[in-house]
């Protein structure tokens, strides 16, 4: 399956062009590790794949062609979670924010198993009580990622989930990164940290001058477990 | 001084004792206020919140425009209502010209855009991510839009509470569209601006002292929940 692919995408600030024809497609178990400098245009991508971000040229496809932006918007937000650099959490506690992805589920008599499934998957069974604004940054990472994976995506895109994070913390949020790999979710991570993604991505490219290119390829890409397609440069 | 004194003795008396007429007025001022605020409140969020997350063509003459409103005079918004609704305006077929209804009208157009302006500076001043959040964890544009006014409900409380205490205390629009009829459209403000003209300033206290009560019950109020907000958890 696959569940994210996009071509010749072109994304604009004003005078500064940060996108100019860069293609991506994602599988479903794979991980793809999006490197470029500050500004390159990764979370700008990112937020396209969630469909947070509208591209003025380009196009989605789903599965099912090509598609006009404003289903591929809600396509892209049904099957997909954004992660911000610093997740957000609302105003109340772990346990109402893990809550918070089950809300359009009509199954009300699992929500309580499955958060505590979450809580536990996560390591936040402790503090499921504590008020989320008052975590610190790695327990809010677990927390967004916790309440991303009970949304049952597809696909994650997470914006440089590892950073400001200490070195404890960084490996949590990597250990919780592989099992979600390993249940068969497509990760797209966009960070600059590329020593702790390079046993879980399968692929890594450069975002620079707007374009993606692959890099070396890390052994896991080589066993095919994952297929991430590199990536095609369109003609502009 | 001696005056004063004598003036709020009598003033603590009326209201102690339960004096019908006071009571009375202190009831339409209530009623025609929290009715003017109830039918603003929700269109105002809406606008408020489309102005701040919504682009299109226009919205910062719109924002302008509801920031310039904010600063119209009461007595302003009073002529404005009183040309649309006197005989020979265009609602003059509907008679509400010094009616309840009529100052109902006025108070809504007084409190909606400073409820606009409050309201969009809320949104503006809430972090963009909570809006973000709710919309990648699968939320509906309207749950998002409920999320992040939950996220920011001290912002919109404030801003309803100054609504309500701008409507309830102005004399202006009250007076040129109720009329200050005993017992129907005399209100608060209007009462007072009477009594004091007649040189009867015990009842003019009285009401003020309601107004002053009612002010710091609300701020109060206010506060008690911003801490509650904060120290849970």
């Amino acid at each position: 399956m696959q569940p994210l692919s996009l071509h010749d995408i072109h994304k604009t600030f004003g005078a500064r062009r940060v996108l100019q024809g860069a293609t991506l497609e994602l599988n479903t178990g794979t991980c793809c590790l999006l490197t470029g400098a500050n500004g390159a245009g990764k979370s700008t991508l990112l937020r396209i794949c969630a469909g947070l971000e509208k591209p003025e040229a380009g196009y989605v496809d789903l599965g099912a062609g090509r598609i006009r932006w404003k289903r591929a918007r809600r396509d892209l937000q049904r099957q997909s979670v954004y992660l911000h650099q610093q997740p957000y959490m609302f105003d109340s506690s772990v346990r109402q924010n893990l809550a918070y992805a089950l809300h359009r589920h009509t199954d009300k008599a699992t929500h309580q198993t499955r958060i505590d499934m979450a809580l536990d998957w996560a390591g936040l069974t402790p503090i499921a009580h504590t008020w989320a604004k008052q975590l610190s940054g790695g327990e809010r990472q677990r927390v967004a990622l916790a309440r991303a994976w009970l949304r049952s995506p597809n696909i994650m895109l997470l914006d440089e989930p590892t950073n400001n994070l200490d070195e404890e913390a960084k490996q949590r949020t990597l250990a919780l990164l592989m099992s979600l790999k390993a249940q068969g979710i497509g990760l797209l991570i966009a960070s600059h940290e590329n020593n702790y993604f390079h046993r879980l991505a399968d692929e890594t490219l450069e975002l620079a001058n707007g374009q993606l290119t692959p890099r070396t390829a890390t052994p896991h890409s080589i066993g095919n477990i994952v297929k991430l397609t590199s990536i095609r440069q369109a003609t502009l | 001084m001696e005056h004063l004194f004598s003036a709020t003795q009598t003033a603590l008396g009326l209201l102690v004792s339960g004096n019908a007429e006071l009571w009375a007025i202190i009831g339409i001022s209530f009623r025609v206020s929290t009715t003017a605020i109830l039918i603003a409140v929700l269109p105002a969020v809406l606008t408020a919140f489309v102005l701040s997350y919504a682009r299109f063509t226009g919205r910062r003459l719109l924002i302008s425009l509801f920031n310039t409103l904010l600063s119209i005079p009461a007595v302003v918004i009073g002529l404005s209502c009183y040309v649309l609704l006197s005989r020979q305006g265009p609602l003059g077929d509907l008679h509400l010209l010094f009616t309840q209804t009529a100052m109902v009208i006025g108070q809504v157009a007084l409190c909606f855009p400073m409820l606009v302006a409050m309201g969009h500076s809320t949104f503006q001043a809430a972090d963009k991510r909570a809006w973000e959040t709710a919309r990648t964890l699968g939320a509906s544009p309207l749950y998002a839009l409920l999320t992040v006014m939950h996220e920011v409900r001290f912002g919109l409380i404030a801003a309803l509470l100054a609504g309500f205490g701008r409507i309830i205390a102005e004399v202006g629009a009250s007076m040129m569209l109720g009329g200050n009829i005993l017992h129907y459209t005399r209100n608060i403000p209007t009462a007072i601006a009477l009594e004091t003209s007649k040189g009867e300033f015990a009842q003019g206290i009285a009401l003020g002292m309601v107004l002053l009560v009612m002010a710091f019950v609300l701020n109060s109020s206010l506060h008690y929940f911003q801490g509650k907000g904060q120290i849970v958890g």
